[in-house]
C-alpha cells in the first residue's frame, strides 16, 4: 500500500494541524476512559476523524488548519451533512481555503480508509490523508505524521486506488511558533515569571552542554583506544577529529580575551552573590528556629541546652 | 608479676580485630587501677608491647606509667617513648579509649615545657590531633596545647596549617576558647590580622554563662588588633547582638584602659597617642600586649597616609611627613614604601624631585587567576549553604523545638486538638 509518492506535489503542514488531531484524540481518549477506570488499558485507542483545509498553489499544498468529523460506523462514511455546513462556514471566514483532505489516527493506513478517501473525492479530485500516530515511542525521532495521497496503480490487470507516502514539511507562522514553544516549555500557569524563564532556558542548555560532553567523552575514549593500538588507525576520522577541534576557539585575540575573561568574572561573583544571599536566608532561618527553640528571653532555660 | 604478665600476654593476643579489641577494652578498663599501683615496674612491659599493633594497650600502660610526678631526668627518657607513640599508633584504636590519649598527650606537653624544649613536642602533638580527630572539622582538647606549643616555640606556619580547617564540631567549650585565643595569637605573630580578628572575634562572642579569663585576654588583644586593621574602634558598635550578655555586660569593666586607647586613636592625634601609651606602658607589659599596642601606633601613620590618598593625586614626600607628622621626608618615604610592598596602598614615587603618586586599584578581574579566585570561594560557600541546609533540617526535627511550636499553636487553634503540647517520644 506505500510506496513513495510520484506526484511531484510538495506539502506543508502547520504545526496548527497537528496540535489539533492531537489534541482531538486525547479528548476522545480521555473522555472514552476515564482516569480511575481499571479498563484504560484494555480497550483499543479510538480512532479520530476529521477534514483538513487549505490552500493549493500549483505544485504547493499547504495545508493550515483542521475540524472534526464523526465518522459513521455503519455507512463506513463521515458525517456529509456537517462537513459541508462546515465547509460553507470556512468559506466565510477564509475565502481561499479548500478543503485539501482528511485525517486520522492509527499505525498505518488501512483499505477501509479508501471508503472515505474516494468519498471525499468529489469535493477534491485528490484529496490528501494525515494520518498521525498516537502511540508515544520515545526512540522514534520523527513526528508521527504521514500523509499519504492516493494514486491509480494497475496491480493484477485492474486499476486500483492505493495509498502512497508523500513527504512534507513543517511551516510555521510566527504566531504558531511561539505556541508551540510554549507547549513545548510547558511554562506554569501564572505566565511564567522571569525566574521560571531562566530556570528553563538554563535547563535547556545544560542538557545541551551535557550532551556534547557525553559525545567529546566518547570520541576521547575512541582515540585513547586507538593510541593504545586496540582499535585500528582511520585517518579519515582523526582529519574529521582534528578539523572539529580547529573550529574552536572561533577568535584568538587579546582584546576577545579580555571582554571575555571580564564577562566570565562578572558571571561568577554574580553566583558568589547569589549564593551568599541564599546562605544568609538559611542562615535567617536556622537563627530563628534556634531562638525558638532555645529561649533566650527566660533566664532559666538560657544557654544551659548549649553547654 | 603474674598479673602484669598475663595481661600483657593477653594485649599481645587480643589486638588484631575489632571484636578481639572491644573485650580487650573491657579488660583493661577493670585491670586500669591495679596498673597504676605497678607504675615503676612497668617500664619492661611498654618495651614488649609494639605502640603500632597493640595501641589501645600500649595506651593504658603508658597511662600508668606516666600518672606519678616525673622529675626532670624522667621526662627526658619518657617523652621519647610517648613520642614514639603518638607516632606509631592505631587512630581507631585510640579513638576507644579518648581521654587517656588525651591525658597522655597533656603530660607529653608538660613535660616538653619542664625540659624548656617546646618544639619536641609540636610534631607529635600535630599528629596525635590529627589521629584523634575525627574528621578535619572536629576539635578535640589537644588543638589549643599544639598552639600553646607552638606559640612558646615560635613555629608559627605548622600552627597555621591546623587552623586552615573550618570547625563544626566542638566537644567541650573551654577547647574552643583556648583554640580561638591561641590561634589569634599565632595569626598575629604572623601579621594575618583578619584571620587574627575572626578567631578572637569567635572567643569574644562564644555563648558563657560567666565571664572568663581567656575571653577578657581576648578582648583586650581583639581591640588592638582591629585598630591596626581597621583602623577604628567603636565602643557603640562594638559586641554584636549575639554575644551573650555576660560579655557585653561585664567585659568592658575589665579593659579599661584599651578602650581609652582606641579613644585616643580616633582623635587622630599621633602625640596624644604616644603620650598615653607612654604613660601606661606598665600596664600594657603587664598583660604582655606592649609589642601590639606599638604596633597600633605604628599603624596610626599608616592610617593617616592612607587617608591622603583620597584627597591628593600627587604629593612631595615633604607635605607627607607634614602632615602626617613624621620627622622627615626619608621616614615618610620609608613608610610608604613598605605599605607598597605589603599592597596597603598603591602609588609610585619619582625619588628625581620627591613626589608620589597615588594610582588606583590595579586590579581589573579580567585575569584567569581572579577567575580560580571566585570559583574558589564560590566552591567554599556552596560547602558552606549546604552545611547550614543540613543543620536547618537537624534542628527542624529538634524535639524542643517542635514542642515549643507547638505550644504556640494551641493558643491559636482551639478546635486543633492534634497538636499536644508536650511529645513523650
Amino acid at each position: 500500500m506505500a510506496s513513495s509518492s510520484s506526484s511531484g506535489l510538495t506539502f506543508k503542514v502547520h504545526p496548527l494541524v497537528i496540535v489539533n488531531i492531537s489534541d482531538h484524540y486525547t479528548r476522545v481518549k480521555s473522555q472514552l476512559n476515564p482516569p480511575n477506570s481499571n479498563a484504560s488499558s484494555n480497550s483499543p485507542p479510538p480512532r479520530v476523524y476529521g477534514g483538513v483545509i487549505g490552500v493549493q498553489k500549483g505544485r504547493t499544498v499547504e495545508i493550515f488548519n483542521s475540524f472534526e468529523l464523526l465518522y459513521d460506523p455503519s455507512t463506513h462514511s463521515l458525517d456529509r451533512a456537517f462537513l459541508d455546513k462546515k465547509q460553507d462556514l470556512y468559506k466565510k471566514v477564509f475565502p481561499h481555503f479548500y478543503i485539501l483532505g482528511w485525517y486520522s489516527t492509527g499505525t498505518d493506513a488501512l483499505e477501509s480508509d479508501m471508503h472515505i478517501h474516494k468519498a471525499l473525492m468529489d469535493i477534491n479530485e485528490s484529496p490528501v490523508y494525515v494520518l498521525l500516530n498516537p502511540s508515544i515511542n520515545h526512540s522514534q525521532r520523527d513526528l508521527p505524521v504521514t500523509i499519504f495521497e492516493s494514486e491509480l496503480h494497475v496491480i493484477d490487470g485492474i486499476p486500483q486506488l492505493i495509498f502512497v507516502r508523500s513527504t512534507y514539511t513543517i511551516e510555521t507562522v510566527e504566531a504558531e511558533r511561539i505556541s508551540v514553544d510554549h507547549v513545548a516549555h510547558l511554562k506554569p500557569s501564572d505566565g511564567g515569571s522571569a525566574a521560571t524563564q531562566l530556570a528553563a532556558h538554563l535547563t535547556g542548555i545544560h542538557s545541551a552542554i551535557k550532551m556534547l560532553h557525553s559525545r567529546i567523552k566518547v570520541l576521547h575514549h575512541y582515540l585513547l583506544a586507538m593510541q593504545k593500538g586496540d582499535v585500528p588507525c582511520e585517518n579519515s576520522l582523526l582529519r574529521q577529529v582534528s578539523s572539529l577541534l580547529r573550529r574552536l576557539p572561533a577568535i584568538e585575540s587579546g582584546k576577545f580575551q579580555d571582554d571575555f575573561l571580564m564577562e566570565y568574572n562578572d558571571t561568577l561573583l554574580i553566583s558568589y552573590l547569589a549564593m551568599l544571599t541564599n546562605c544568609s536566608s538559611t542562615m535567617n532561618e536556622l537563627v530563628d528556629k534556634f531562638n525558638t527553640a532555645y529561649d533566650r528571653h527566660s533566664r532559666r532555660g538560657g544557654r544551659t541546652a548549649f553547654m | 608479676m603474674d598479673p602484669l604478665e598475663a595481661l600483657v600476654a593477653q594485649i599481645q593476643g587480643l589486638s588484631s580485630t575489632p571484636g578481639d579489641i572491644s573485650r580487650l577494652h573491657v579488660i583493661l578498663k577493670q585491670a586500669d587501677d591495679s596498673l597504676r599501683s605497678e607504675s615503676t615496674r612497668l617500664s619492661p612491659v611498654l618495651a614488649q608491647l609494639a605502640p603500632s599493633e597493640h595501641s589501645l594497650g600500649f595506651l593504658y600502660v603508658l597511662d600508668a606509667f606516666t600518672s606519678g610526678q616525673i622529675s626532670k631526668q624522667q621526662a627526658e627518657t619518657t617523652v621519647p617513648i610517648i613520642t614514639g607513640f603518638i607516632n606509631a599508633c592505631n587512630a581507631e584504636q585510640i579513638r576507644l579509649a579518648p581521654e587517656k590519649f588525651v591525658l597522655v598527650c597533656k603530660r607529653l606537653k608538660d613535660q616538653v615545657m619542664m625540659l624548656e624544649a617546646p618544639i619536641r613536642g609540636v610534631g607529635p602533638l600535630f599528629n596525635a590531633a590529627r589521629k584523634l580527630q575525627l574528621s578535619t572539622e572536629h576539635l578535640t582538647p589537644l588543638h589549643s596545647d599544639f598552639l600553646l606549643l607552638c606559640l612558646l616555640a615560635k613555629c608559627y606556619k605548622t600552627g597555621l596549617s591546623i587552623l586552615e580547617d573550618d570547625i563544626f564540631e566542638v566537644d567541650q567549650p573551654r577547647d574552643l576558647f583556648l583554640y580561638c585565643y591561641y590561634g589569634g595569637m599565632i595569626c598575629i605573630g604572623l601579621k594575618r590580622f583578619q584571620k587574627a580578628l575572626d578567631l578572637l572575634h569567635n572567643v569574644v562572642t562564644a555563648p558563657m554563662s560567666s565571664l572568663n579569663a581567656i575571653a577578657v585576654e581576648a578582648y583586650k588583644k581583639y581591640i588592638l588588633v582591629s585598630l591596626i586593621h581597621h583602623g577604628q574602634w567603636q565602643i557603640s558598635t562594638s559586641l554584636p547582638k549575639y554575644a551573650s550578655s555576660v560579655a557585653q555586660r561585664s567585659l568592658k569593666n575589665f579593659c579599661q584602659p584599651y578602650i581609652e586607647l582606641a579613644n585616643i586613636y580616633g582623635t587622630e592625634k599621633i602625640a596624644e597617642l604616644e603620650a598615653y601609651v607612654q604613660t601606661n606602658t606598665e600596664k600594657f607589659e603587664n598583660d604582655n600586649n606592649l609589642g601590639l599596642v606599638k604596633q597600633v601606633v605604628l599603624s596610626m601613620y599608616k592610617r593617616n597616609i592612607q587617608r591622603l590618598t583620597q584627597t591628593y593625586l600627587t604629593l612631595s614626600l615633604q607635605d607627607i611627613a607634614n602632615t602626617v607628622q613624621l620627622n622627615s621626608p626619608k621616614e615618610a618615604e620609608m613608610h610608604v614604601l613598605q605599605m607598597i610592598q605589603d599592597g596597603e596602598i598603591y602609588a609610585t614615587i619619582n625619588q628625581r624631585d620627591g613626589m608620589v603618586r597615588f594610582l588606583e586599584d590595579p586590579e581589573q578581574y579580567k585575569t584567569c587567576e581572579m577567575i580560580e579566585h571566585i570559583d574558589s570561594s564560590i566552591q567554599r560557600i556552596m560547602a558552606l549553604s549546604r552545611k547550614l541546609t543540613a543543620m536547618d533540617e537537624q534542628i527542624s526535627c529538634d524535639q524542643l523545638y517542635l514542642s515549643k511550636v507547638g505550644r504556640e499553636r494551641q493558643r491559636y487553634d482551639f478546635d486543633d486538638f492534634d497538636v499536644p503540647t508536650k511529645f513523650n517520644i
